[in-house]
């Protein structure tokens, strides 16, 4: 079988909304218009095919009903393809998959805006919260590993956030008993009906949960070992949290002198400089910083970084580079990232104190 | 399910993640989509205080796909039921990917096909005003994804329940709890704990239908 060419008179319809068919359609020549009530509007949309261009394809493909009515304006030729018939076609021809690709993803990227706009906002949950609650359904089922995962990404986006204390502690009771059961938990770990540890169980804290890796066999040791900087970088956290800036400082520089774990050293090092800022070090924040950008141009928290740099300026009251950089930042990412907005309320603020 | 096309050549993009490892959460950000080279991937919502599967995907499925549109929070939380490998791509890398293998160009394009037609299908809930007419409607829409011929049979049994029905109608748990306690009282469906019951699903359509209507004079 290959693609038929069908003619079509002025004033003939290909098909009709609602319609089920599989046929995907190439105009090679004439007017084709589709006809369409935008769900938004509620206005008659009519769509006019360029020479050359698919249509039909989103109900062809996903064998949907026809979405719209196609309408021959003038004497028009086309090619019907069957779904194989055209993914034959696309695989020999990427560009063609490719351009529609762009048409659908901003098709799918205006219709989940609108679909959101909609959404009751009390619907929503935020963002910290669900991360939060997602670690204490895992934890609350003796889903250690899971538990750990949701509680440590939560401190990665969130170290200072609402939950922070909560979750350094939660954490420690976590990696005690991923020490003690693996991380499936105790049922998984025996295959018979172990004592299970109640999660509001007092934690040991990190010497326990090492002497507990310890009895285990000599390849848990580096696990241990590892969850003793991650151990340490919590509780540096734990301390932010707290507002104790000065042993935070302390604490995340003792994980960057140590120079263990690479990962949690470039954290502690980014965490510093957050706290100098707090201390109202602002040269020395900025410089630490700088120093960091420069050392990681791609750091996943470029942002917030520049943030502080920028309230350090402002502080300081070098009102000129604050406020430009806080325009910088509103150009990094859109409006639903949270430093961006940040960054624009600084400078409604700034703008107000000058009016 | 058609195999897993060979991509030996994107093999810096493999990363691995062992058996019970979450790979996202959600509301976590999110900039990279996955192909499963190898294993299954659990696709998993909590909602209050249960764990409810969404899906599970095999080799050669895509998921996280909606991070190289929108840098919105994860809409699940997905893990790896087995010893997973995956390509993982970011908006940087998706151009090469597309362009060198367009089995999997068109996979995605058949994915996006499908999340338009949900989406725009879900917005269509949303217009509805009327709360219970929403319900009903959330009703239509399970029917549909399960290729149910709504004109052919009366009464259908949906695996949902209160949470997950609020979910879809965008509306408090609360009101869907009214809305749908007061169809138990009209004797047009039965609430179970795992399961709903719908005993006319025409009647549902009709009253959707006439609500659409009316909204549209």
């Amino acid at each position: 079988m290959s693609p038929k060419a069908v003619q079509y008179r002025a004033n003939s319809i290909i098909f009709f909304k609602g319609d089920k068919s599989e046929w995907v359609y190439l105009l090679n020549s004439g007017k084709v218009s589709l006809n369409y009530v935008d769900v938004e509007t509620g206005q008659e949309v009519h769509d006019l095919i360029k020479m050359g261009e698919f249509f039909g394809v989103k109900s062809g493909l996903g064998r949907y009903p026809r979405e719209e009515t196609s309408v021959v304006l003038q004497d028009s030729g086309v090619m019907a393809f069957t779904p194989a018939e055209f993914e034959q076609l696309a695989a020999k021809n990427t560009r063609i998959i490719t351009k529609m690709l762009k048409v659908f993803s901003n098709q799918l990227r205006r219709i989940h805006r609108q679909v959101q706009t909609l959404l009751v906002s009390d619907a929503q949950e935020n963002p910290e919260t669900g991360l939060f609650k997602i670690g204490e359904y895992y934890l609350k089922n003796k889903r250690y590993g899971q538990a750990l995962h949701a509680f440590k990404r939560y401190l990665v986006y969130y170290p200072s956030g609402s939950y922070a204390g909560d979750v350094t502690n939660k954490i420690v009771q976590a990696e005690e008993f991923v020490s003690r059961y693996g991380a499936s938990g105790p049922a998984a770990a025996s295959g018979r009906a172990a004592p299970a540890p109640a999660f509001d169980e007092p934690s040991g804290g990190p010497s326990g949960a090492s002497a507990g890796a310890q009895a285990e066999a000599p390849r848990r040791e580096k696990t241990a070992e590892l969850s003793d900087t991650a151990q340490q970088y919590y509780n540096a956290v734990s301390l932010v949290s707290q507002e104790k800036f000065t042993d935070a400082f302390k604490a995340f520089k003792k994980i960057l002198e140590a120079g263990g774990d690479q990962e949690y050293a470039a954290k502690a090092e980014f965490e510093m400089a957050k706290c100098l800022f707090h201390l109202k070090q602002y040269d020395t924040c900025v410089r630490s910083f700088s120093a960091i950008v420069q050392k990681f141009p791609k750091h996943p928290d470029l942002r917030e970084a520049l943030f502080f740099v920028a309230r350090s300026y402002e502080e300081k009251g070098e009102a000129a580079k604050a406020g430009g950089l806080y325009k910088k930042i509103t150009t990094m990412a859109g409006d639903d990232d949270p430093i961006v907005r940040r960054a624009r309320k600084a400078l409604k603020a700034m703008e107000g104190e000058k009016a | 399910m058609s195999p897993a096309p060979d991509l030996s050549m994107f093999n810096r993009f493999m990363v691995t993640f062992r058996k019970g490892d979450i790979i996202f959460c959600e509301h976590e950000p999110g900039d990279t989509f996955y192909l499963i080279q190898a294993g299954r991937v659990q696709i998993v919502r909590i909602i209050g205080d249960i764990e409810k599967n969404i899906d599970i995907l095999y080799p050669g499925e895509v998921f996280g796909e909606m991070a190289i549109l929108e840098e919105a929070p994860r809409s699940a939380t997905t893990i790896a039921l087995d010893d997973v490998k995956a390509l993982e791509f970011t908006r940087e890398n998706f151009e090469v990917l597309m362009m060198g293998n367009p089995a999997i160009a068109l996979k995605l394009l058949k994915l996006f096909i499908k999340r338009i037609y949900d989406q725009k299908r879900r917005f269509m809930i949303l217009t509805l005003g009327d709360m219970e007419a929403r319900v009903a409607d959330v009703f239509l829409m399970l029917a549909e994804n399960q290729s149910i011929d709504t004109s052919s049979v009366d009464s259908i049994d949906f695996k949902t329940n209160v949470d997950d029905m609020s979910h879809w109608a965008g509306i408090t748990v609360a009101q869907t709890r009214e809305a749908l306690n007061h169809f138990v009282a009209q004797r047009r469906i039965e609430l179970h704990p795992d399961r709903i019951v719908v005993k006319n699903i025409n009647d549902f359509a009709r009253f959707v239908n006439s609500r659409r209507k009316h909204q549209e004079k």
